[in-house]
Parts: structure tokens; C-alpha cells; sequence
């Protein structure tokens, strides 16, 4: 114990993403700036002001479940978390003899996927003809009709955390989030706290999310958010480079299991990392802008240092939140630099979501599991697609090709929409 | 360490079906008088249950005073918001309000929030023109290219931001200027619960001084309507529909939805009583857990874990503030974990079920059930539970169910549990 607080360790990792259905595949396509965007194939987005996505390509849950039919009309968010979780429960190794109801779930997790064609079918049929609204009657009586009880039902936000607390019976806390970007970081951060708190031993904590369906990717371009450059789909997620348009939306699932450190030790776990801190804070500014000076994320950044107890020159590389947004790339890179100070140019800053795009509460999973893995390895994934320096984006980016360096602690930041700030750090296993 | 900063309740706002403040609340629990009537918002009638707990005329500009700058930029941003949002935003106000605080009078960085929300199910009516587009062809089919070329750009350029269900905690957070910790935790009926137990945490381990933990929900909706009519067991009972929400009664046939949002103030002690805030209970337990069989075993965990954190006994408990929801099932599994976790004390402790007055209320039941209770101690009489005229034998508890009873004892157990199994347990302790 540390101060007398109980360590959290990483014991299992577990990941579906763009770029592989592995820990493995994913660090590999990282370090080899393999991008895994592309056109969007999961329903005709030809005529959307963006037209492509990181999409995860070929996914088959049996692979992963025995009994993967019982998810058929889950969303795939759910589906990608059963088999994120039954890889990282897998890794754990030496988990039947444990105690489950010590055994928690925190996920930061989206929502399923609408029954889109039906819906607007529904819509369609049921509006007055003279004005934009529905007859509700008429609408009720079609949508009692034909929308399909059970995938409506898995659209709920809790389904995924209870399929999976079921599928694999974990009867501890059963926690779920959603702060937009933020959610999935939060989770784990939020999961260690228990842990330290003595409410579990173990949590399986992560996200999984896809907004890649018409909903979402309308949203998301009347926003304005996205990249739209269609012609060149692997070059659209280009954080800090100054021809950023947008970011590129991504899907999958990231998990991690974390142990109490003596509760690991004493069945012998392998121990790949230490949580070593965490950080939440809110902006409290506006619903989609970061405020330009930066304070909610330095204040989580902050937050996360002194709850770790390190010091800046310890922290050897940042693994950025880096949408490849203007404002959230300038914004990010203003606080890192307000915290790091002098030392701000000197620490590598990348960003995962140049090839695998933005997996929205999934994101910070995935961004922590590889910060990991580049621990492990010693290996810093790039920034790819990094061009031309923005004058306001002025540190060390690992521009486009992996490096090898030693590294023993990663700040991963995760910045949600709404204002959620998180950031994790995650440190070498020391005795 | 984690034990030495107490959390306490200092400040409550409500929007409920039976009123939007104390007096109203209290009027309506100790006169036995419940609001789930027939859904007025528009014509149900195609419906399978069409009954619900309403907020009539609800208009949250009405509750926002031009006058003050904030709340008057907050006027502006409704349109951004959905109905769940817009309860949650006005409850934190009267919450913010109850307790004492303005904005700018304390340390905004460690005042965080945190709020139960759900999937906020889309109005349909925003989209009409885009389903037209994508319908606009020969064939009348559903077409993408025709929703992405003429219909996408129909759709108002905030659209989603209406619907995500961080925005109550986000707008709540700008209303007051809160930077400490913000969560949104999407855990359907035990929603509330969890955050009210993470902000406690919070709390105990130093991270902030205060919360505004909230629970925020509106199914009155037509396309949550029509999707929860398809897939929960909702009470038939269209013909008396004051009479269809009857939690652990012989005549349980299901629930019926409320709308409404709660927002308490929780406090670290020594900063509540710094400040002279007014003091309601301590938060003295939490506990959240898992029911996999869904037989009642998960609930009397968390109802044992958390009883064991409050560091009392079974008998020690004033009342347990059930889930209740009237779905006959869910009743039988709350009431056998009650017992599997009380023992005898089951025989003695009283059950009381608030969603009878009010339906569920989803994301938001578990904190507005919770103000319920903080009303019965304020006051010193136990409300009865609406509805529960026979017993149903399956459920081997005693549920309190006329007239008012006297409060005996400071220590009061809420409960909530979602239909997968999730369930969440708070103990809280009158403040003396």
C-alpha cells in the first residue's frame, strides 16, 4: 500500500478496434502507422458529407463466445464488449478460484444500434401531410407494429454492462457511464477508485461504442465535427498537422481487468502495468467548445500528476486525447504545455486516433491498453498523417514513424464533449 | 482515511408528478394522494398502457429568471436540451436554491456533479422532413442517399446534443459554474443510486467537497413510449390508472412510467457546517452489486454491504424505501433478497414503495424516491405505500401501507434494481 491506499494493477487487456481484434494486432497496426479507415461499409453514407469511417471489419463474437448467438440482436457495442471482456478475462489467466462477487464491472459504454429504416419508415408513414410532425396515434400503432421488443431493448445503455456481469459472473459493482469521449477513461479511473476503496477487488473496466449508423454520423456532421475528406480517407485523421478538418469516427471495444496488487500477487498474476493516477474534472464552459485557456483539462491533467504522486519530468510520454479537431488539438496542446512547462517539448505527445479514428467512449480504453503495451515494449506509436506543423501545435508529435524509447509512465487524456476532462496515468510495475 | 470525511445531504430540489416542491410533495405523500393518471401530452390511445405519472405544464422557462444573467443565457439554450435535460437543469436549480449556494460562492473546482440519465430517446417530429427525403423515390423505400443529399441537412446542426445523456450534468455544470468531478452513469433504474454512492467516494476520499447528484427522466415521448411499451412489463390497469402502479400487492400487473428529476446537494460535513448549511441526513452506506440468477441473492448482498458500511443491524433500519416497481417478478426478487438479507428484522421492518404516487422514474426514481424518505424524517411520519391493498404471498416482507406512521428510528435503507440484475443500495441517517 501505498499511504495506505491499495494499489490497482492491470492484469488482463482485451480489445476489438479498426485496426486488429487483439491487444496484439492493435499495438502491431500502432507501431506500423497502419490506418484503419476507410469507406463505410455499414450502411450506404455515399451521399453524407463524410463518407468514410474506422470501421471493425470482419467481426464474428463467435470467435470469441461459445454461445454467440444469444447476442444476435444486441448492439454491436455489446457485441464488441463480450468479446473485448472475454479476451481480457482470458489474458487475466488463473480466475476460476477467485471470488466473484469481489468481481465488479465499470463500462463507459454508448448506446445499441436503431432499427434505422424501420424507423424512418414509421416517420414517414405516420406524419400529417401538411406539416413536419407525426399522427401519434398512427405513429403507435406502426411502431408497435414493426419495431423488433428485443433490439429495441438492447439499445438501453445498461444492456451491455448486464450481458456482460452475466455472461461471465461478475457480481460485484456493476457501474456504467456515458460522458461522450471522456467515458470509457472515467470508467477505469472510477474502477480503481473502488478498488482503492476496498468495494472490489477486481474490475473489468472499459468501453465499447459505435456511433457508425446514419444517426450518428448526421449528428455528428451537423456539427460540423467530422472530417470530410472524402478523397482521401486515410489522410482525414491528421492531428496537430494545420490542414486538420475534423476527426474520423471509429468503433470497438477496449477492457482491461484491474486487481487489487496483493489479491494479483497471491494467485500469482501476471502484472502488466499500475494504474498510478486519475483526474476528472469539468469544464463548465459550453456543450461543445473547450475553453480556450485550457483550464478543465489542466485541471485534470493536474489532478491525475498529484494523485499518482509524480513529478512532470517523470511522465515519459503522453498518449493525447489529439481528435485531430482545431479546437481540441490547440486546446490540448496549450495544457499540456501550461502543466509541463519547459519540459512540454521534450515529451513525446501522439495520437492513436490518426489511424484508428475516434472511438468515441470507447476511445480511452483502447488509447490506455496501448499506452501499455508501449511500456511493455518501448516502442511510442506515431502521430501519422502529420504534415504541416500548426504554429500553435508546437510539440513533439512523434510525427508519422514509431520510436523506441524507454518508458515508464504514460498520461493518457480523454476530453468528452459537454466538458468531461480525464486523465489516467498509468505506470511500469514497480514492487 | 476513507471514513474520515462524512457526506451529508444539505439541499434538495424535485420536479415529481405530485409537485414541484417540499410542500406540495409532502402534502401529496402524507395525504395518500398519488398523480399516475392517463398520458395527457397526446393522444395515447393506441397504446398499451397509457397511463403514466405527468409533469403537467411543465415550462422550464418559467422556472428561470431573466433577470439573472445566467439563468437567462440558460433560457436560450433550452431549445438544446430534451425534456429529461431540461428537469434535470431546473431540479439542480431549486436544489442549489434549497441549500444555499449561489455560484461564485464557494470553490468551484471542487464542486463536482454527477447525474443518473439514459438513453434519451430521440423526438420524432425533429425529423420528419429527413424521413421524407430518404423517402422521396419512386419506390417510396428507405433511401440513404436521398436522407444524406436532401434530408441530413433538415436536421437542426445541434440535433444530437439534445439527446446525449451527459447534457443534464454538463448544462448543470455551466448553470453553476461546477468543475470539480462530472459524471454521467447510464445505469437505468439503479442510475441515481450508483451516483449518489460515487459521489460519496468522492467525498471520502477527498477528491471534491460537494456534488449535486441528480436523477433526470421523461419517457413521454412518442418513440419511448411506443419502444418501452414493446419491450416492459407495463401495468393494463388503463381503467384506473390510480390504482395500476401496486408494488408487492396480490394485484401487481406492471409498471407505469413517471417523469421528473431530484437533485440533492451532498456535502462533506465540516464544509456543510463552515458554511452553516442546513443538515438533513449523512449518507452512511452504499453498495452496489450484481443479481446474475436474478433470485435475490445480488440485492441482499448489497443490501448486507451496505447495512455493514452504515456499521448497523437489520433493526436499526426506520424503513426500507423499495424499488417496488409493481411488476409482479421484480417485486417477488426485491422482497426474497429483503428477507434473504434481513432475516427475522424482515418481519419487523417496514417496506415502503413510492411509485404508486408517482411511477418510475427510471434513471431518476432512486434519488426522488430517496427525497420521499428525507421528507417522512423531516417530518417524523412514514407515508403509506399506494396500491398495496393484499399482500402477495410470494413476498415475504411487511410493506407499510396506510396511514401515517411514526418514525422511530434515524436510519433508512434505498433501494433500486434494474430488470438485468444490476442493484445499488443506500443507508442513510436522519441528521440529529
Amino acid at each position: 500500500m501505498i499511504n495506505g491506499r491499495r494499489r490497482v494493477v492491470i492484469t488482463g487487456m482485451g480489445a476489438v478496434t479498426p485496426v486488429g481484434h487483439s491487444v496484439a494486432a492493435l499495438y502491431d497496426a500502432q507501431i506500423h502507422g497502419r490506418s484503419g479507415i476507410d469507406r463505410i461499409r455499414n450502411f450506404d453514407a455515399r451521399k453524407f458529407p463524410t463518407t468514410f469511417a474506422a470501421e471493425v471489419k470482419d467481426f464474428d463474437l463467435s470467435r470469441f463466445l461459445p454461445d454467440a448467438s444469444r447476442y444476435r440482436l444486441s448492439g454491436v457495442n455489446t457485441r464488441f464488449a463480450l468479446a473485448a471482456a472475454a479476451q481480457a478475462l482470458a489474458d487475466a489467466n488463473g480466475m476460476s478460484a477467485i471470488d466473484r462477487t469481489r468481481f465488479g464491472i465499470y463500462l463507459g459504454n454508448g448506446e445499441g444500434q436503431s432499427e434505422f429504416d424501420q424507423l424512418i419508415a414509421i416517420i414517414g408513414a405516420s406524419a400529417f401531410p401538411d406539416r413536419p410532425a407525426v399522427e401519434p396515434s398512427k405513429f403507435f400503432e406502426l411502431a408497435l407494429e414493426r419495431l423488433n421488443p428485443e433490439r429495441e431493448y438492447e439499445l438501453e445503455m445498461h444492456t451491455t454492462a448486464g450481458h456482460v456481469a452475466e455472461q461471465f459472473e461478475l457480481l460485484g459493482p456493476n457501474f456504467s457511464c456515458l460522458t461522450a469521449c471522456a467515458a470509457s477513461s472515467q470508467a477505469i479511473g472510477e474502477a480503481t477508485e473502488l478498488i482503492r476503496h476496498g468495494d472490489a477487488d477486481l474490475m473489468l473496466a472499459g468501453g465499447a461504442h459505435s456511433m457508425i449508423h446514419p444517426f450518428g454520423v448526421t449528428g455528428f456532421n451537423r456539427l460540423t465535427a467530422l472530417s470530410t475528406r472524402n478523397e482521401a480517407p486515410q489522410k482525414a485523421s491528421r492531428p496537430f498537422d494545420l490542414n486538420r478538418d475534423g476527426f474520423v469516427l471509429g468503433e470497438g471495444s477496449g477492457m482491461v481487468v484491474l486487481e487489487e496488487l496483493e489479491h494479483a500477487r497471491r494467485r500469482g498474476a501476471a502484472i502488466y502495468a499500475e494504474i498510478g493516477g486519475y483526474g476528472s474534472t469539468a469544464d463548465a464552459y459550453r456543450t461543445t467548445d473547450s475553453p480556450p485557456d485550457g483550464h478543465g483539462a489542466i485541471a485534470a491533467i493536474r489532478w491525475a500528476l498529484q494523485d499518482s504522486g509524480l513529478a512532470i519530468s517523470d511522465i515519459g510520454y503522453i498518449n493525447a486525447h489529439g481528435t485531430s479537431t482545431e479546437v481540441n488539438d490547440r486546446v490540448e496542446t496549450l495544457a499540456i504545455k501550461q502543466v509541463f512547462g519547459e519540459r512540454a517539448r521534450h515529451v513525446p505527445v501522439s495520437s492513436n486516433k490518426s489511424m484508428m479514428g475516434h472511438l468515441i467512449a470507447a476511445a480511452g480504453a483502447v488509447e490506455l491498453i496501448i499506452s501499455v503495451m508501449t511500456i511493455r515494449r518501448g516502442v511510442i506509436p506515431p502521430t501519422i498523417n502529420y504534415e504541416t506543423p500548426d504554429p500553435v501545435c508546437d510539440l513533439d508529435y512523434v510525427p508519422n514513424t514509431a520510436r523506441e524509447q524507454r518508458v515508464d509512465h504514460v498520461l493518457s487524456n480523454s476530453f468528452g464533449f459537454g466538458g468531461q476532462n480525464v486523465s489516467l496515468i498509468v505506470s511500469r510495475f514497480k514492487e | 482515511m476513507s471514513h474520515s470525511r462524512r457526506a451529508v445531504i444539505t439541499g434538495c430540489g424535485a420536479l415529481t408528478p405530485i409537485g414541484n416542491d417540499a410542500a406540495a410533495i409532502w402534502a401529496s405523500l402524507s395525504e395518500g394522494r398519488g398523480a399516475v393518471g392517463p398520458i395527457t401530452a397526446f393522444d395515447a390511445s393506441k397504446l398499451p398502457c397509457r397511463m403514466a405519472g405527468e409533469i403537467k405544464d411543465f415550462a422550464a422557462r418559467k422556472h428561470l429568471d431573466n433577470k439573472n444573467e445566467i439563468e437567462k443565457a440558460m433560457g436560450k439554450s433550452l431549445k438544446l436540451m430534451a425534456r429529461t435535460i431540461q428537469l434535470g437543469l431546473i431540479a439542480a436549480k431549486y436544489a442549489m436554491l434549497d441549500a444555499n449556494l449561489s455560484r461564485g460562492q464557494f470553490d468551484s473546482t471542487r464542486f463536482g456533479v454527477i447525474f443518473g440519465t439514459s438513453l434519451i430517446a430521440i423526438e420524432v417530429d425533429d425529423i420528419v422532413s429527413a424521413a421524407h427525403a430518404a423517402l422521396d423515390n419512386p419506390e417510396k423505400r428507405v433511401d440513404l442517399r436521398g436522407w444524406g443529399e436532401k434530408g441530413l441537412e433538415t436536421v437542426e446542426p445541434t440535433w444530437m446534443l439534445k439527446y446525449l445523456p451527459n447534457m443534464a450534468a454538463c448544462h448543470v455544470s455551466v448553470m453553476f459554474d461546477l468543475q470539480g468531478p462530472s459524471n454521467s452513469i447510464t445505469q437505468d433504474d439503479v442510475a441515481s443510486l450508483n451516483a449518489m454512492g460515487e459521489a460519496v467516494r468522492h467525498i471520502g476520499r477527498g477528491q471534491a467537497d460537494a456534488f449535486l447528484v441528480g436523477g433526470a427522466d421523461s419517457k413521454i415521448s412518442y418513440l419511448s413510449q411506443a419502444r418501452h411499451n414493446l419491450f416492459l412489463r407495463l401495468s393494463r390497469r388503463n381503467d384506473d390508472p390510480g390504482r395500476a402502479c401496486r408494488p408487492f400487492d396480490r394485484d401487481h400487473d406492471g409498471m407505469v412510467f413517471g417523469e421528473g428529476a431530484t437533485v440533492l446537494v451532498v456535502e462533506e460535513l465540516e464544509h456543510a457546517k463552515k458554511r452553516g448549511a442546513k443538515i438533513a441526513a449523512e449518507i452512511v452506506g452504499f453498495a452496489s452489486a450484481f443479481d446474475a440468477r436474478r433470485d435475490g441473492s445480488g440485492l441482499a448482498r448489497a443490501v448486507t454491504q451496505a447495512l455493514a458500511e452504515a456499521g448497523i443491524r437489520p433493526d436499526d433500519l426506520d424503513h426500507v424505501n423499495a424499488h417496488g416497481s409493481g411488476v409482479p417478478e421484480q417485486d417477488r426478487i426485491e422482497a426474497r433478497g429483503l428477507r434473504l438479507a434481513l432475516g427475522p428484522a424482515a418481519d419487523r421492518v417496514p417496506v415502503f414503495g413510492a411509485k404508486g404516487y408517482v411511477g418510475n422514474l427510471g434513471p431518476a426514481a432512486g434519488v426522488t424516491e430517496l427525497g420521499f424518505s428525507l421528507h417522512a424524517l423531516a417530518h417524523g411520519a412514514l407515508p403509506p405505500t399506494l396500491n398495496h391493498d393484499h399482500r402477495d404471498t410470494e413476498c415475504p416482507i411487511v410493506v407499510h401501507a396506510s396511514g401515517l406512521r411514526p418514525i422511530r428510528k434515524p436510519f433508512v435503507m434505498k433501494l433500486g434494481f434494474t430488470d438485468l440484475g444490476q442493484c445499488a443500495a443506500v443507508v442513510i441517517k436522519k441528521w440529529e
